[in-house]
């Protein structure tokens, strides 16, 4: 059957089986980022946004994401200009093998989104369904921390009519995103 | 093949029998060391090394863009995805393989059964080791004869995974089954029911003893251990055991194999030993080495876990049988119980200490379940004893045992601590409980009798391998344990306001080695592009470690160019130098090395063409900023300049290349004092573990950043250890963990505040100081959590993982 949605804000009629989940369908069109760890939703390293929520795509089936809006972690940033999360984990030497890690950010980034200032609990409560094998969680928790901080300085200094500097390490990857520097990155000319 | 009458020269050095230590061996093990000036720089001197450089595949990796074995999956068309079918009896003869249902159904291309002509019948160990292996051979790729509950049998290809699931579970095997045994006390007796005939094992370890199911029997002694035990009143012996741990790995065991149009064989695979791979597939498929390709892409995560050639077999043999690239992908599932754990093991320790508080006599004995097959069976015991015990190196009398057993459950392998992880629980919660009945303070109990520089390591040495007496020149391991005590606040300790709760704190050394003494070897090759860039080819295998990005900035500090000037290529057995491996926290050290001698190689090349077109002396000229520069004109030419002259010049022409190759008889050992914090409620034995403070001398650390990543991963599988159950089993020896959902990898917010300290000390026989991170902070949770619970309310938890129940029936016990 046909599947129509929305990837990375481009629409898109995909081939799917009925039973297929969408990450499979994700995989087979080559979002590989979103990675494949356990297909029962218990590791999170599959986690995409379908309309702005995060979302396990390995137990969501793809019938039920006709016509959303889903977003992958290849839709975030550009290797040469980071989404203000991705930068952090970078300067943050959050990141080892980085299997977990784009689960990890679109976890990150849909925080954000609905509390752009989150405690340091509340941070590791809300990647509790995200497992990391390789760094105790630490420095993972420290860069969505600083990532707030950066985001809200950005949006702080657009919301003054002013341009966003580069902050520490390149902080201003998310000059184009006046909004608190989300998912909005791209499809905004 | 066997061993027997050998001294295996196994990962950190096991051998068949005690060796008294030779006379003159510090004069073999000199404390000076011949350390070139370039390599000891003090920290204002550092470029590019002790920089918190940005990981070299950290904007793929963050971006999606970075490739693991699976993503290469839509670059192949032709696909094909493999099953396995695998015992679901713990002992027994397979009888008959009815494959016809799954032969019969639409898009299946390959049944293999142990009959099937692409699957080899050559015994193998999938331990992914040196030659010859310290490991029997004692697998097959398909069995008739099954030793547990997940042992392969037979094996699909079909044209998506849905249809290999449904072909492997069309297949029906039937089995005579055999008695079983899963206890290894239980299994180490000659009437318990029997793996191995002996004359099935090939490679056989010293000390085997099939009848009774002990596939290694290992020890040795330093001075007169019993005579110590005789002469003293003060005698402890305690016992302890570990869990079996599962790797949990994020990145399944994922191997891709095709011939590609020059009839070579590839292997795109997730793997810490890309040449030893290559090795045992020759062996396996008795195809050449050279006709075979083994490439690593990204992996997401080993552990020892990949220290194996765990897969691989299966994918070549069904791409033999097929011609079609075909892609296997173990389930969650199998990763449990099909691929590799920890070696759970029973440990006892013995001490023999004077009124004084002096330790006369250490004694330990494990005994290790290997499971059903005996990969790294022998040297992850060895290491039970020799990676802890040399901590004590003042102590005169030592003598470490072990006996490795079969038993009919999943097997085991190598893993992160190697060993070290039972060896450390066992001594450090032994030294903890002797130093408090005999009222002395743990840590100065402990300081009387510790490893420092001067020391010649000969407790390591007892147990053979030719380089394990080494001479401690770097030892930072006071300053770690001041330093971890000052930040867990152990002078100044408050105890909670109610009376029914109580906090301790809980402390643990631990030293690990750098590499196998006298069994590595790294290599690498550098190239010059005509713009003054380099290729930097390099067989050390990056693992997620961020070992890329180490090599890269050991390269660049060499060669005074900017680390964006340099391409790293790693891990491709047609294209990269031969290397054996990342394990045995050997990367950085030796590969690093290998790295260091290319740059050095390839500078001396620049230097010759800077002299040249700059009309100085070399003896004058340096690198640095992208330049070879003048110490006395001041005059400089750019490595671009260099780059062109050489590839383009009118007179003369080379292209710059540099070569290094790197083996050493030496293993410095990295130290770390690990310190808990926790609170227990004494009328329910429950406890909460307030922060761990883990302390670490990795002498000059490459980079800071990716070395704290080390720790608090590493500290963070300790403490796994200390309060999971790992994988159990159930009467049958089957795994009752399928899902990471039924496996207690600690999450977010159940893993305590970790607190990673960097006590950088100079180890001159490593790539600027450095020596190993990554293995010593995995030892250390369980003992110190143990003697944190004891401090605490005074109880002791031995066997883990530590509960609150446990705990309970300890403090009801007291009571009673």
């Amino acid at each position: 059957m046909e599947i129509e949605l929305e990837i990375n804000d481009v629409e898109r009629t995909v081939e799917a089986s009925k039973s297929d989940s969408l990450l499979d369908v994700l995989r087979r069109n080559g979002y590989t980022g979103a990675k494949r760890g356990c297909d029962t939703g218990a590791c999170g390293f599959c986690t995409v946004h379908v309309d702005g929520e995060p979302v396990k795509s390995c137990v969501e089936p793809v019938t039920k994401v006709r016509d959303a809006s889903v977003r992958t972690i290849e839709g975030l940033g550009e290797q040469d200009d980071l989404h203000p999360v991705q930068q952090a984990f970078v300067d943050n030497t959050a990141l080892q093998c980085g299997f977990c890690i784009p689960g990890m950010i679109m976890r990150s980034t849909a925080l954000l989104e609905t509390n752009p200032n989150p405690t340091e609990q509340e941070v590791r409560e809300a990647l509790s369904d995200n497992l990391c094998r390789c760094t105790g969680y630490k420095k993972i928790v420290e860069a969505v921390l600083d990532a707030a901080e950066r985001m809200n300085s950005d949006t702080a200094v657009a919301a003054d009519g002013g341009q966003a500097v580069d902050g520490d390490g390149g902080a201003g990857a998310g000059t184009e995103c006046s909004l608190g520097g989300c998912d909005c990155m791209e499809g905004d000319q | 093949m066997s061993n027997d009458d050998e001294t295996p020269k196994a990962d950190g050095g096991t051998a068949s029998q005690s060796e008294t230590v030779e006379d003159g061996r510090s004069e073999e093990h000199p404390l000076e060391w011949d350390e070139p000036e370039n390599n000891d720089k003090a920290p204002d001197e550092r470029d590019s090394v002790s920089h918190r450089t940005e990981k070299y595949d950290d904007r793929k990796l963050v971006t999606g863009q970075a490739k693991y074995t699976a993503d290469y999956e839509e670059r192949y068309p032709d696909l094909a995805y493999a099953a396995v079918v695998r015992s679901d009896i713990p002992h027994g003869h397979v009888t008959d393989i009815d494959t016809s249902a799954a032969e019969a159904m639409d898009g299946v291309d390959a049944v293999l059964t142990p009959e099937s002509d692409a699957v080899p019948d050559t015994k193998y160990t999938s331990a992914g080791q040196s030659y010859p292996e310290p490991s029997p051979w004692d697998m097959h790729v398909l069995n008739k004869h099954v030793r547990y509950i997940g042992d392969p049998i037979a094996a699909v290809a079909a044209e998506d995974r849905a249809t290999a699931t449904a072909a492997v579970e069309a297949i029906e095997v039937s089995y005579e089954e055999y008695d079983y045994v899963t206890d290894p006390e239980d299994a180490f007796d000659e009437d318990a029911p029997q793996l191995f005939e002996g004359s099935e094992v090939e490679n056989e370890i010293v000390g085997h003893d099939y009848d009774c199911n002990r596939m290694a029997h290992i020890g040795g002694e330093l001075g007169d251990v019993d005579a110590a035990l005789d002469g003293h009143t003060h005698v402890h012996e305690t016992e302890w055991e570990t869990i079996r741990q599962s790797h949990a790995n994020v990145e399944k065991h994922t191997s891709l194999a095709y011939t590609n149009e020059d009839d070579r064989h590839v292997l795109i695979t997730s793997t810490q030993v890309p040449n030893h791979t290559r090795r045992q597939l020759a062996h396996l498929f008795d195809i050449p080495i050279r006709d075979i390709r083994v490439t690593k892409p990204r992996v997401g995560g080993g552990f020892g876990g990949k220290q194996a050639m765990v897969v691989e077999p299966i994918p070549l043999a069904l791409s033999l049988a097929t011609d079609r690239p075909v892609l296997y992908e173990a389930s969650r599932e199998e990763e449990f119980y099909a691929m590799r754990s920890r070696h759970p093991m029973k440990v006892k320790a013995r001490t023999a200490v004077t009124d004084d508080g002096d330790i006369e006599a250490i004694d330990i004995y494990a005994l290790s379940n290997t499971g059903a097959y005996g990969s790294h069976g022998m040297t992850v015991a060895g290491n039970v004893g020799s990676k802890p015990m040399p901590l004590y190196s003042k102590v005169p009398n030592a003598r470490f045992e072990a006996d490795i057993v079969h038993t009919n459950t999943p097997q085991t392998g190598a893993m992160r601590g190697y060993g070290a992880p039972q060896g450390t629980l066992a001594l450090e919660g032994h030294l903890d409980e002797v130093a408090r009945d005999l009222g002395l303070d743990p840590i100065e109990f402990r300081r009387r009798h510790h490893m420092e520089v001067g020391d010649l390591d000969e407790i390591a040495g007892m147990m053979g391998g030719e380089g394990a007496n080494r001479r401690i020149r770097s030892c930072g391991l006071d300053e770690c344990i001041e330093r971890g005590k000052d930040a867990i606040g152990y002078d100044d300790l408050e105890q909670p306001d109610e009376d029914h709760l109580h906090r301790g704190i809980g402390m643990a050394l631990s030293a690990q080695g750098t590499g196998v003494a006298g069994d590595e070897l790294g290599a690498a090759q550098i190239m010059m592009n005509e713009d003054g860039s380099f290729h930097l080819q390099v067989g050390g295998v990056d693992i997620g470690t961020g070992a890329d990005t180490a090599f890269l900035q050991i390269a660049a500090e060499v060669l005074g160019c900017d680390e964006d000037d340099i391409i790293v290529k790693s891990s491709d057995t047609d294209v990269t130098p031969f290397d054996y491996g990342a394990y045995a926290s050997s990367t950085t050290y030796i590969s690093g090395m290998a790295v260091k001698k290319a740059a050095e190689d390839a500078k001396a090349r620049i230097l010759d063409w800077g002299a040249k077109l700059l009309d100085e002396p070399v003896g004058d000229l340096e690198t640095g900023d992208g330049t070879v520069y003048s110490e006395t004109s001041g005059d400089s030419v750019t490595l671009e300049d260099i780059g062109y002259e050489a590839a383009y010049g009118d007179d003369e022409r080379e292209h710059i290349l540099g070569k290094g190759t790197h083996c050493t008889e030496e293993s410095p050992p990295p130290f770390a004092a690990q310190f808990a914090d926790v609170t227990v409620d004494e009328t329910t034995g429950e406890f909460e573990v307030h922060k761990l403070v883990v302390a670490v001398d990795c002498g000059v650390a490459i980079n800071p950043g990716m070395a704290e990543g080390q720790i608090e991963g590493a500290n963070h599988m300790s403490y796994e250890m200390a309060v999971s159950d790992g994988i159990t089993l159930d009467e049958k020896g089957r795994a009752e963990v399928a899902d990471f959902d039924e496996y207690g990898l600690p999450s977010a917010t159940e893993t305590p505040p970790i607190e990673s300290i960097l006590v950088e000390t100079h180890e001159p026989t490593g790539p600027f100081g450095a020596k190993s991170v990554a293995e010593v902070p995995t030892n250390t949770v369980p003992p110190a959590l143990s003697n944190a619970v004891r401090d605490a309310v005074g109880v002791r938890i031995r066997e883990m993982p530590i509960t609150a129940e446990k705990i309970k029936t300890k403090l009801d016990e007291r009571e009673t």
